[in-house]
C-alpha cells in the first residue's frame, strides 16, 4: 500500500524502498536500486502553480524547494535537504507561516508542477510525413486518418506536409492559387544546411512565428513591407491551412512511377526522413513538435535502403542477421541513428507508423522512436482499426482537455550526495550534463543528471539507476533520510513552458544489521520491470545467449541472498512473499518475445522492445508475463495461472499480452458455440458467458496504447498458439527431461515448465559450489 | 557605241554610272529576275521565286566561268511557305528516280509515255501505269497533264514506307522564365494571354499534348494530373542533376485537361510576384522539358528574360558594354558548348527548341541560340521588353500569335538533291546536317529560310539547264506523314556577259548575308566586313572587264541587274549584324546575324534595306485594285535618305514587324485632318500606335495602304506615328541608312572608296 501510494502520488516505483547505507552491501543486494518514474503521470489534482520554483541558491545544487525541506519561518528561511544549504526565501514568500505554506511544502504535495508565465508559448508542431507507394484502398484509408487527425490536433499548431515515394515532396500551405510542393529526389541525402539553402529557410525566432494576418480574396502585390517568414510556407497553423491541407490531403495520389513485375515501389523512407528532419531542425531547433512518419513498406532506395527493389530478395530476418547477411542494415542503421541524434538535439519527436504486411525497416529505424520518445506502431494495413484507433488515441485527451502529449522535456535529478546516478533507460537521449552526482559505473544511458525527452505522455515512464556511495565506515546520522528529486521541464500541450518537480525520500538501513528491514523494502514488480529494461537495453547491444546468462546469474544470486534455504538442500528453498512472484517473472521474460526473437521478424522485436522501454509498470508487467482470465459458468471471472491446466474445455480464456487480447475458447465452449446455442433464448446464459469476455476485452481495447490485435479463437484453432506459447508448458513431455547436467555454468535451458524451470533454481541456489 | 548601248537596253543589259544615279531605287518594288527557259509551259512550271532562288538566273558552264563573274553561287529556300494553292497528292506510289531518288517534276525527259529519263541523274525509269491516269481530271492520257508535271511544287501524302513510327501527336513544351527580371517585364501576363485566347487554334490533333515548366533558381513544374481540382506546382531545387518530380501528367492532352491548362494561364501570371529570384536555370530547364518529350519529340518554346546564371549550361557575363562601339567584337562565338549538345540530342529525340528572349539585360544570345540553331528552332527576339511599352508589347503579342497559331511540321527532314556536276555544300539556316545533302528539322515552320552554297564540279557545257530539287518529308500536325517537294530549273549560260546579266542581286545579297556571319565567327567581323566591300569591288571590276572599257572609264559601271547590289553592301556594313563605330548590344548583333541566317529574302531585304514611301500625297498616287475592290495607292519607294525627306510631308517606313510614319512639321492641316484626325502637329502625342478609321479618302487610302503592305506580311505589322520632333525620331532617323552614321560612310561616299578600288 505504500508502494501503491507512492506510485499514485509521485508516479515512482523503488525497487527498494529502505536503501542499504553504504555502497558494499547496496552492491550484494543484486538488484541495483533504481526506480521507475512517470515524469508527467496524469495527476488531476495538482493545483496550477503559476510562478517560478524557488531554487537553492548554491550554484552546484540549484535544488527546488520541497515538503522534506526544514523551515525557519521566523528568519524566512530554508534548509536545503540535497546540500543542507541555508536560504532565504525570496520577497513575495515574506508572508509565509507555518498555517500559511506555499503548496511547494505540503507534504501531499511531493509532486508539484509550476507553470513558467514569463516563458513564451509555442504552439506544437505536427509535420505529417506520408508514404504514398501504396494501393488506393490503403492510401484512401490513411487519407480518411489524416483528415480525421487534422480535427483532433489544436487549431494553433503548426502543421506541414511530406509526402515521398520515389521523390520526396515538401509541400507548401496555404498559397494563394494552386498548390504547390518541392521535390527532392529520395536518393540523395540532403544535410540540414542544404536543405535550408535550398528552401530559404530561416530559423523562426520572437514574435515573427505568429500568423500572418492575411486577407481573403487579396492577393499580395509587389515586394510585401514584411516579407513572410519562409518557413510558413511548410508550416502553418491549422486554422490557417485547415481547408488547404485537406484539399491537399484528398488529392494525394499513389506514387505515380511504374512498378514493373517482380519490382517494389521505389520508396524513399530515409530521405524523406532526413528532410523532415532537416525541414523542422532549421526553422524550430528546440521548440516542441513531432514528424509523424506513415509508412507502408520499406525504404528500397537511396539513404537508409534497408532492401532493394527486387522482389524476389526479401528483408533481412534474424537468421540474416546473425548471419551478418543483412547487407543493407548497418548503413540504414548508421543513417537513422545519426536523424533520430539530430532530431533529438532538436527536441523534436519521430513517431513511425507502419502499417505494411512485411516488414518495413523499424529495426533500422527504431532509434528514431526510442531517442526522441516518438511512437512506434505497427499493423498489417492503414485501413485496420488497430491503426486507425491507435492514431486516434495519439490525440487522446486528459480530463482538462488538454492532449496528452508534453514536447521538448529534460528530466534532471538531484540526488542526497550517499548516492549517484548511474543512468536511465527509457525513450530519451543522454544530455550529457556532468556533475558531480554522476556515478562512475554506468547502467543504460549514463554519464549524466540531465536527459531530453522530445515527446512524451503521462505514461511515459522512465528507469533509473542509483549507486550508494557511503562508505560503510561513514554511517548516517539516526533518523536521516535519502533523497531523490525528479525535475521535469516540458512545454505543455497548450504551448505552455512547466516544470514538474517530484521529491522523494526514503529511510536507510544498515544492512548488516538489519537486512530484513531492507528486503522487506522490495518491490518484486519494479524490480522486475527494471531488471527487463536492462536486459533489453544490453539485448539490443548484445544479443545472443550472454544476455539471458545474465539474467540467470542475477536470478540466482538474488535467490541466494534473499533465499532461506540450507546449503545444497532444494527442498529446504523459501522465498518471502515480496520475492516470491519474481524467478517467475524472469521465467516469463526469458521466455518472452524481448529475448526469444527467432520466432518474430527483426521489425517486430523492435517494436515490442520499444514498448517496453517507455510504458509503465503495470503495462510492462503485462508484456513480461501475460494476464490470464478465466470465464465459466462456476463464477465470475478470475484470473488463473498462465499455465497449460488452465485451459479447461468448458472455460473461455481471455489473455492480455498488451500486444494481443486473445480468446479462448474451450473445446466444449467451442462446440456449443458453433452451435448456435447462444442464439437460442433458453441457453441466454451461455450468451452471456460467450459476451462477458468479449467485453472485457473491448475495455482493454478501448483504452490501450497502441491498440492491441484482437484475436478470437477457440481450442485447436490455428491462433491458439498465440496462447500455447504464452502458457508454462506444465504437461508436456519435456516435463521428464533433466536439467543442469552440463555441469558448472549457471544456464538454464529454454521452454521448459515453470516447475522445472523452478527446481533448478532451487538446485543452483542452495548448491555451495555455484 | 551607241548601237551596243541600244543593244544592250533591249536585252536588259543597259549598265549605268552609279555615281550618276543617286536615286538608283526603282521607283516599284524591285521584281526579281526572271528564269527563261526557253519554254513558255517550262517557265510557267518553274519554282515561284518566292520559294526558291538561285543568285544567278543562268549557271555558268564551269568553275572558271563562275569565277570569272565573280558572283557567288547558291541557292536560298523558304521550303515551308505558307501557300494560298498547292497540289496535294495522294496516290499509292510516289515516282521517284530509281538511282537518285529525284522526284519526278516538270523537267523531267519523257522518253515515250511509259519511261521517263531523270533531269538530274539521267537515268532512263519506267513508268508506272496509274501515272497516266490524271487524278485531277480523272483520265487517262499523256502523264505531262499530271500535276507532278505542271508544278515545280508538290505535296505528296507518304505511304508507309516514308514513315518510321506512327506519326507522333503535336507536343507543345512552354518553358518559362520566372525570374524577378521576367516578372518584371511583364511578358509573363501577355503569354498568358495570348495562349489562353488561341488554345483551340494550336495546331493538331485531338492527341495534341502540351506542358510547361516555370524556372527561376528552380524548376517549377506543373502536374495537370486527371482529378486535380487545381494544377499542382512542383518545384524541383536540385538543378544540377535534373530529374522529373513525377513520370506524368506534366504534358497532357489540351483537350482532355483544358480547364486545369486554363486555369495555370490565368495563375501563372501573378504567381512569381512576390518571388525575387533572380537566377534562371535555363539549361537544368531545358534538360527537363527534354525528357518530359523525348519518347514523342515536339517542340519546346522558351521564354528568356535574363543571363542562365545556375546550374547546368550557366553562364557570365561576357559583353563588356564599354566595347559596344568597338571595331573588334568579341565573343560571336559560344561561350560552351552544352548548347549545342543539347540541341544535337534534341533533334536526335525530333525535339525543336525555340527561343523567345525578352530581356533587359545581356543574355549571352550567342551562346544560348545554339539550342535553337542546331535543332532547327527559331529565335525571337525583344531587347528591353517591357509590357508596359504598348509597341513593344503589341509586336511581341502579335509575332507570338503567329508562333502559336501558324502551321507546324514536325519530323521532318529535308534533302536537296541537284543535277549531277553541280555540288551543294555550306547549308544556311537552323538544323543540323544529318547526313551531306540530308537536313534534320525536327520542327520546320512557314516561316524559317535556308540557304546554300553551290559549287560546279565538272562542265556543264553539254546541258541546257541544271535543276535543284528539295523535298521536305514531315508529319504534319494532323498527324499525316507528307512530303513537300520543290523543283527549280536554271539553264546554262557559256559567256561572262550573259552570266553577268543573269545576276539575282537580292539573291546574291541573301547568300552574302549568310556567308558573311559564317565568316564574323569563323574568323572576325573585320573580315566579313571587308569581304563585302570586296565582292563589291570583284563584281564591278569583273563588270567593267567585260566591258572592255579600259581602265580609264570614268564613273562606277554596274550592269542593271547588279545596280542595288552596292546600295544592299552599304546597307548591310550597317546593319545591327554587321555595323562598327556603333554602340550595338552583342545580343542584338547576334539575333542580327541570327536572322540573316534563317529569314526568307523577302523579309530579309525589308529588314536590310526596309522600304520609304512619302503618304502625304496618296491623293496623287496612282492606284491599283486589289481582289477585294479596294483601292491601293502605289506611292514610289524612296531613298533611305534624309535628301528623300521633306518638312511638308509624311512618309512611312516599313520595315517589317514594324512601320513608323513620320510627320514633317509642315504638313498639311489637311492631311493632319483627315488623314490623323488631329487638329495640329503639336497634338500628335508620343504614343499614337494606330490609325484612326475615319470616313475620308485620305484616311482610307492611307489604312488601305498600310493593310495593302500587311497583306503581304505573316502578321501585321506595328503601326508609330511620330512627329518629326518627338524623341522617337532616332528609331527613324538611323535606318537613313544611305546618310553618314557617325563613322560610317554614306553611301555616296562608300561607291567613292569602291571607285578607287575597282580596277
Ligand atoms: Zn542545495
Ligand atoms: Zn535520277
Amino acid at each position: 500500500e505504500y508502494i501503491q501510494q507512492n506510485e499514485d502520488r509521485d508516479g515512482v516505483r523503488f525497487t527498494w524502498n529502505v536503501w542499504p547505507s553504504s555502497r558494499i552491501e547496496a552492491t550484494r543486494l543484486v538488484v541495483p536500486l533504481g526506480c521507475l518514474y512517470q515524469p508527467i503521470k496524469e495527476r488531476s489534482d495538482l493545483p496550477p502553480i503559476q510562478y517560478d520554483p524557488v531554487l537553492c541558491t548554491r550554484n552546484n545544487c540549484r535544488a527546488i524547494l520541497n515538503p522534506f525541506c526544514q523551515v525557519d519561518y521566523r528568519a524566512k528561511l530554508w534548509v536545503c535537504n540535497f546540500c543542507f544549504q541555508r536560504n532565504p526565501f525570496p520577497p513575495q514568500y515574506a508572508a509565509i507561516s507555518e498555517q500559511h505554506q506555499p503548496a511547494e511544502l505540503l507534504p501531499s504535495f511531493s509532486t508539484i508542477e509550476y507553470t513558467i508565465t514569463r516563458a513564451q508559448c509555442m504552439p506544437p508542431i505536427y509535420l505529417l510525413v506520408v508514404d504514398t507507394c501504396m494501393d488506393n484502398e490503403e492510401l484512401g484509408a490513411l487519407k480518411d486518418s489524416l483528415q480525421m487527425s487534422l480535427s483532433l490536433m489544436p487549431s494553433n499548431a503548426l502543421v506541414g506536409l511530406i509526402t515521398f515515394g520515389k521523390m520526396v515532396q515538401v509541400h507548401e500551405l496555404g498559397t494563394e492559387g494552386c498548390s504547390k510542393s518541392y521535390v527532392f529526389r529520395g536518393t540523395k541525402d540532403l544535410t540540414a544546411k542544404q536543405i535550408q539553402d535550398m528552401l530559404g529557410l530561416t530559423k523562426v525566432t520572437g514574435t515573427a512565428q505568429q500568423p500572418q494576418p492575411q486577407v481573403p480574396g487579396q492577393p499580395t502585390r509587389g515586394p510585401p513591407s514584411q516579407p513572410i517568414p519562409p518557413a510558413n510556407r511548410f508550416l502553418q497553423p491549422l486554422s490557417n491551412c485547415d481547408m488547404c491541407l485537406t484539399d491537399l490531403i484528398g488529392e494525394l495520389q499513389r506514387d505515380p512511377w511504374p512498378v514493373p513485375q517482380g519490382k517494389r515501389y521505389l520508396r524513399s523512407n530515409g530521405a524523406a526522413l532526413s528532410i523532415a528532419v532537416g525541414l523542422l531542425e532549421c526553422t524550430y531547433p528546440n521548440t516542441g513538435g513531432r514528424i509523424m512518419m506513415f509508412l507502408g513498406g520499406p525504404c528500397s532506395q537511396g539513404p537508409g535502403q534497408v532492401v532493394n527493389d527486387d522482389l524476389k530478395q526479401p528483408i533481412r530476418s534474424h537468421h540474416d542477421i546473425q548471419k551478418d547477411n543483412a547487407k543493407y542494415m548497418k548503413k540504414a542503421i548508421k543513417h537513422y541513428e545519426a536523424l533520430a541524434m539530430r532530431s533529438a538535439t532538436n527536441g523534436h519527436g519521430v513517431d513511425i507508423y507502419s502499417c505494411a504486411l512485411d516488414q518495413t525497416g523499424l529495426m533500422e529505424m527504431k532509434q528514431c522512436c526510442n531517442s526522441t520518445g516518438g511512437h512506434m506502431v505497427m499493423a498489417d494495413s492503414f485501413n485496420s482499426s488497430l491503426f486507425k484507433q491507435t492514431f486516434q488515441r495519439v490525440f487522446a485527451r486528459d480530463q482538462k482537455n488538454d492532449l496528452k502529449m508534453a514536447f521538448n522535456g529534460t528530466l534532471e535529478i538531484k540526488c542526497s550526495r550517499e548516492l549517484k546516478i548511474q543512468g536511465g533507460i527509457g525513450s530519451c537521449v543522454s544530455l550529457n550534463v556532468k556533475s558531480p552526482l554522476v556515478s562512475d559505473t554506468e547502467i543504460g544511458m549514463g554519464n549524466t543528471v540531465q536527459w531530453k525527452m522530445c515527446t512524451f505522455t503521462p505514461s511515459t515512464t522512465m528507469a533509473l539507476f542509483f549507486e550508494v556511495v557511503n562508505q560503510h565506515a561513514a554511517p548516517i546520522p539516526q533518523g536521516g533520510r535519502g533523497c531523490i528529486q525528479f525535475i521535469t521541464q516540458y512545454q505543455h500541450t497548450t504551448g505552455q513552458r512547466r516544470i514538474r518537480v517530484t521529491t522523494i525520500a526514503r529511510n536507510w538501513a544498515d544492512a548488516t544489521t538489519s537486512l530484513h528491514h531492507i528486503s522487506s523494502g522490495f518491490d518484486q514488480e519494479a524490480a522486475a520491470v527494471l531488471m527487463s529494461r536492462m536486459v533489453v537495453y544490453k539485448a539490443e547491444t548484445d544479443d545472443g545467449p550472454d544476455v539471458l546468462r545474465w539474467v540467470d546469474r542475477m536470478l540466482i544470486r538474488l535467490c541466494q541472498k534473499f533465499g532461506e534455504y540450507n546449503k545444497d538442500d532444494p527442498s529446504s528453498f523459501r522465498l518471502n512473499e515480496n520475492f516470491s512472484l519474481y524467478p517467475q517473472f524472469m521465467y516469463h521474460l526469458r521466455r518472452s518475445q524481448f529475448l526469444q526473437v527467432f520466432n518474430n521478424s527483426p521489425d517486430e522485436t523492435s517494436f515490442y522492445r520499444h514498448m517496453l522501454m517507455r510504458e509503465d509498470l503495470t503495462q510492462s508487467l503485462i508484456m513480461i508475463q501475460p494476464i490470464l482470465y478465466s470465464y465459466s459458468f462456476n463464477g465470475p471471472p478470475e484470473p488463473v495461472l498462465l499455465d497449460t491446466s488452465s485451459i479447461q474445455a468448458d472455460r473461455i480464456l481471455l489473455m492480455d499480452t498488451f500486444f494481443q487480447i486473445l480468446i479462448f475458447h474451450g473445446e466444449t465452449i467451442a462446440q456449443w458455440r458453433s452451435m448456435k446455442y447462444q442464439d437460442m433464448p433458453e441457453y441466454e446464459n451461455f450468451r452471456q458467458l460467450l459476451q462477458a469476455p468479449v467485453d472485457d476485452a473491448q475495455e482493454i481495447l478501448q483504452t490501450r496504447f497502441p491498440m492491441p490485435r484482437y484475436i478470437d479463437t477457440e481450442q485447436g484453432g490455428s491462433q491458439a498458439r498465440f496462447l500455447l506459447s504464452k502458457v508454462n508448458p506444465s504437461q508436456t513431455h519435456n516435463n521428464m527431461y533433466s536439467y543442469g547436467a552440463d555441469g558448472g555454468a549457471p544456464v538454464l535451458t529454454d521452454d521448459v515448465s515453470l516447475q522445472v524451470f523452478m527446481d533448478h533454481l532451487k538446485k543452483l541456489a542452495v548448491s555451495s559450489t555455484a | 557605241n551607241v548601237v551596243q548601248a541600244g543593244f544592250n537596253k533591249l536585252w536588259g543589259q543597259e549598265n549605268l554610272d552609279l555615281l550618276q544615279c543617286p536615286n538608283i531605287l526603282p521607283p516599284t518594288k524591285v521584281e526579281p529576275p526572271r528564269i527563261s527557259l526557253g519554254q513558255e509551259f517550262l517557265d510557267a512550271a518553274n519554282c515561284s521565286t518566292d520559294i526558291f532562288r538561285c543568285t544567278m538566273t543562268k549557271i555558268p558552264e564551269s568553275t572558271s566561268l563562275l569565277q570569272k563573274s565573280r558572283l557567288p553561287l547558291g541557292i536560298l529556300i523558304h521550303p515551308f511557305k505558307d501557300l494560298d494553292h498547292l497540289h496535294v497528292i495522294d496516290c499509292s506510289t510516289i515516282v521517284r528516280c530509281r538511282a537518285c531518288r529525284t522526284y519526278i517534276n516538270p523537267f523531267v525527259f519523257f522518253v515515250d509515255m511509259k519511261r521517263w529519263k531523270c533531269n538530274l541523274c539521267y537515268r532512263v525509269n519506267e513508268l508506272p501505269e496509274e501515272f497516266q491516269f490524271d487524278p485531277e481530271t480523272k483520265t487517262y492520257g499523256d502523264p505531262s497533264r499530271r500535276p507532278e508535271i505542271k508544278s515545280s511544287t508538290i505535296e505528296y501524302i507518304a505511304p508507309l514506307e516514308y514513315t518510321l513510327r506512327p506519326p507522333q501527336p503535336a507536343v507543345y513544351v512552354f518553358l518559362l522564365d520566372v525570374s524577378r527580371a521576367a516578372v518584371e517585364s511583364g511578358y509573363i501576363h501577355t503569354f498568358c494571354n495570348v495562349l489562353t485566347t488561341t488554345l483551340g487554334n494550336l495546331p493538331g490533333d485531338a492527341r495534341t499534348q502540351i506542358g510547361f515548366i516555370g524556372y527561376n533558381s528552380a524548376l517549377h513544374f506543373y502536374s495537370l494530373a486527371d482529378g486535380l481540382n487545381q494544377p499542382h506546382e512542383m518545384t524541383v531545387l536540385d538543378i544540377d542533376d535534373v530529374f522529373l518530380p513525377c513520370p506524368d501528367n506534366l504534358v497532357v492532352n489540351l483537350q482532355e485537361r483544358k480547364e486545369l491548362i486554363l486555369d495555370l494561364l490565368t495563375q501563372l501570371p501573378t504567381r512569381f510576384n512576390n518571388s525575387y529570384d533572380t537566377g534562371s536555370a535555363l539549361g537544368a530547364a531545358l534538360q527537363a522539358a527534354y525528357k518530359m518529350i523525348a519518347s514523342t519529340g515536339g517542340r519546346i518554346t522558351v521564354f528568356q528574360s535574363t543571363l542562365p546564371s545556375v546550374g547546368p549550361g550557366a553562364l557570365t557575363v561576357r559583353e563588356d558594354p564599354n566595347h559596344r562601339a568597338g571595331v573588334e567584337v568579341q565573343h560571336l562565338n559560344p561561350a560552351n558548348d552544352f548548347y549545342k549538345r543539347l540541341a544535337l540530342e534534341c533533334s536526335c529525340q525530333q525535339i525543336a527548341v525555340d527561343l523567345f528572349i525578352v530581356n533587359s539585360q545581356y543574355v549571352d544570345l550567342a551562346t544560348i541560340s545554339g539550342i535553337s540553331r542546331f535543332s532547327s528552332g527559331c529565335i525571337y527576339h525583344f531587347p528591353l521588353y517591357k509590357a508596359s511599352r504598348i509597341l513593344q508589347a503589341e509586336n511581341f503579342e502579335r509575332n507570338l500569335k503567329r508562333y502559336l497559331t501558324r502551321k507546324i511540321g514536325f519530323e521532318a527532314v529535308m534533302r536537296i538533291r541537284c543535277t549531277r556536276g553541280l555540288s551543294i555544300h555550306t547549308f544556311h539556316g537552323n538544323f543540323f546536317v544529318k547526313s551531306t545533302d540530308l537536313l534534320s528539322l525536327p520542327n520546320v515552320n512557314p516561316d524559317a529560310g535556308f540557304g546554300m552554297q553551290v559549287s560546279i564540279d565538272e562542265s556543264l557545257s553539254d546541258l541546257h539547264t541544271v535543276c535543284f530539287q528539295a523535298a521536305l518529308l514531315y508529319t504534319s500536325s494532323r498527324g499525316e506523314r507528307r512530303i513537300r517537294v520543290h523543283t527549280l530549273c536554271v539553264p546554262v549560260a557559256s559567256t561572262l556577259p550573259d552570266i553577268l546579266a543573269s545576276a539575282d542581286q537580292q539573291c546574291i545579297v541573301g547568300l552574302l548575308a549568310k556567308m558573311a556571319v559564317d565568316r564574323s565567327m569563323q574568323s572576325s567581323l573585320a573580315d566579313a566586313r571587308e569581304a563585302f566591300i570586296n565582292v563589291a569591288i570583284d563584281i564591278l571590276s569583273s563588270y567593267k572587264l567585260s566591258l572592255n572599257l579600259g581602265t580609264d572609264g570614268g564613273g562606277l559601271q554596274v550592269s542593271n541587274c547588279l545596280k542595288l547590289l552596292p546600295l544592299y553592301i552599304s546597307a548591310l556594313l550597317k546593319h545591327t549584324a554587321f555595323r562598327t563605330g556603333t554602340s550595338t548590344r552583342l545580343d542584338d548583333r547576334v539575333k542580327a546575324m541570327c536572322d540573316m541566317k534563317t529569314l526568307p529574302l523577302y523579309s530579309l531585304i525589308q529588314q536590310i534595306y526596309p522600304d520609304l514611301y512619302p503618304v502625304h500625297n496618296l491623293l496623287e498616287q496612282s492606284i491599283v485594285l486589289n481582289v477585294d475592290g479596294e483601292e491601293i495607292p502605289q506611292p514610289p519607294h524612296l531613298q533611305l535618305t534624309a535628301r528623300c525627306l521633306d518638312s511638308k510631308g509624311a512618309f512611312l517606313m516599313d520595315m517589317g514587324e514594324q512601320m513608323i510614319i513620320l510627320i514633317g512639321p509642315s504638313v498639311s492641316e489637311v492631311f493632319l485632318n483627315e488623314a490623323l484626325s488631329v487638329s495640329s502637329y503639336n497634338s500628335i502625342t508620343d504614343q499614337m500606335y494606330s490609325l484612326p478609321i475615319l470616313d475620308t479618302l485620305l484616311n482610307q487610302r492611307l489604312t488601305n495602304f498600310i493593310n495593302h503592305l500587311n497583306d503581304q506580311k505573316p502578321f501585321s505589322a506595328t503601326l508609330h506615328i511620330i512627329r518629326e520632333n518627338s524623341p522617337n525620331r532616332s528609331i527613324f532617323i538611323e535606318r537613313l541608312i544611305e546618310d553618314r552614321i557617325e563613322t560610317a560612310l554614306s553611301y555616296h561616299e562608300f561607291l567613292q572608296h569602291l571607285k578607287t578600288q575597282v580596277k
